[in-house]
């Protein structure tokens, strides 16, 4: 039987690691205190699959985010996506070669689609992971590229359509208004993407604790839940939610020891 | 221990490169060239990407003749891995391409309504007590999938099966010749205890 993935996503923006809440950044750490509070070598036993996300604001410095992500992943053996800030096959490259198994796109879906299709040509669909922003305005759900910064006008459903017809293998679908708050995920909006969409779904923002994360293993049609809650998990708090997750008998991959 | 892992220009081959150091294989060399192939213990043929292209750029590295002098008929160990796994059947319809034609199979794509496509993550894997690739794991072990088309053939390769929408092959082992269709150097210890069964049975 297919499994649900849980994944930990990790947001760095010029040499730290941050806590997004509703998009603003807090600094918390750089890879050493990373390494100090997560070791990753261990962790990663908890999780199925590791995002990392470069939302630095100003330039996008490839190369030194790539160096961080290269020793993060050292001895890690799960499933490892990383993007923000790719404007090019060379960006895409540079990941690819320093332990990225896919890239992460965002702005690139709406202003270069050649991009994606290259992409896509060079590395397969498989290989791509399409992030959405998303905000509730009143009614309308609407959709932000460029780190939150700029709204598209474009309603939420209409957008994942066109990203599904661009092929994509994965869809990462992050409430803005839920984005760090621990509250939980939104559920409501996620329940009615995901049943209409026809590749895997992962949603985002909001997961403070263990609880929340089963909130969303237990929808049928969602592939896999994620967390970038670097203060809620601290320590041994990835591997004992695994543990409360499995106890529940919930549809999660076992490895053996 | 000298494990090849043959280049043909496409995919990200560091997990594979770190998971084979992790397991203390003293020399690993990514290329496309015929000697170091020649002088490898074991292969792997890894890969991403799409079957049509992958089967140009191995025609014009000649390696379509490189690997059937060295697997076919020198019987050297090879491990196919996700797309190298699907290379070394007939035929895929992703591109209608023929394959390396090392296996009897075919690749099909998954073609059942409502089903989301690729398959992605992990998923149980049922092979029988013959299967050494998978000596010391537990049936229904789970590995990491990620791809949009299968493997089916009517011949007994060894295969262990999986199902998602409807049953298809994802490893076979057939002598010296062995494909997954997974990633076991993304599967935690799962994959890596995989990798060492390749390099300790085969």
């Amino acid at each position: 039987m297919l499994r649900k993935r849980i994944i930990f996503t990790l947001v760095y923006a010029d040499d730290f690691f941050t806590q997004s809440r509703n998009f603003r950044l807090q600094k918390v750490g750089n890879i050493n205190w990373l390494e100090k509070n997560y070791k990753f070598q261990g962790i990663a036993f908890s999780l199925d699959e590791l995002i990392v996300l470069n939302a630095s604001k100003e330039k996008k410095d490839i190369s030194g985010f790539a160096n961080t992500l290269s020793r993060l992943v050292d001895d890690v053996f799960i499933p490892v996506a990383a993007g923000g800030g790719i404007r090019s096959i060379e960006d895409a490259k540079v990941l690819f070669d320093n332990g990225a198994d896919k890239i992460v796109l965002n702005s690139v879906l709406h202003t270069d689609i050649n991009l994606v299709q290259e992409l896509i040509f060079k590395y397969g669909s498989q290989s791509i992971v399409a992030s959405v922003d998303y905000k509730k305005v009143e009614d309308n759900l609407n959709v932000y590229i460029h780190n939150g910064t700029k709204k598209l006008d474009v309603e939420l459903y209409d957008y994942v359509k066109y990203i599904e017809n661009l092929n994509v293998g994965e869809i990462y679908l992050n409430s803005i208004d839920q984005d760090g708050t621990g509250f939980g995920y939104d559920l409501e909006t996620v329940n009615k993407i995901s049943t209409t969409s026809n590749i895997p779904i992962i949603i985002a923002g909001g997961a403070g604790n263990e609880k929340h994360l089963l909130s969303g293993l237990k929808i049928d049609s969602i592939s896999a839940v994620a967390t970038a809650n670097l203060f809620n998990f601290i320590g041994d708090g990835l591997p004992n939610a695994r543990k409360i997750i499995l106890e529940k008998g919930l549809n999660i991959a076992r490895w053996i020891k | 221990m000298k494990i090849v892992i043959v280049d043909y220009e496409m995919g990200n081959i560091k997990s594979i490169t770190s998971a084979l150091k992790y397991l203390g294989v003293k020399e690993i060399v990514v290329s496309n060239k015929l000697l170091e192939i020649q002088s490898a213990d074991k292969l792997i043929l890894p890969g991403v990407g799409s079957f049509a292209k992958a089967m140009k750029n191995i025609k014009k590295l000649n390696l379509d003749k490189i690997l059937k002098d060295v697997v076919i008929l020198n019987k050297k160990p090879i491990l196919g891995i996700c797309l190298g796994m699907q290379l070394m059947s007939n035929y895929s319809e992703e591109g209608f391409s023929n394959g390396l034609g090392f296996i009897n199979a075919n690749v099909t794509k998954f073609n059942i309504l409502d089903l989301k496509i690729p398959h992605v993550g992990f998923n149980q894997v049922l092979f029988n007590k013959n299967n050494t690739l998978y000596e010391g794991l537990n049936n229904l072990s789970d590995f990491y999938f990620t791809h949009s088309y299968q493997m089916q053939s009517s011949q007994d390769i060894g295969q262990a099966i999986c199902e998602y929408g409807n049953k298809f092959i994802v490893s076979y082992e057939l002598n010296n010749i062995v494909g997954v269709q997974f990633h076991p150097e993304l599967s935690q210890t799962n994959g890596l205890k995989l990798l060492e069964n390749f390099i300790k049975n085969f």
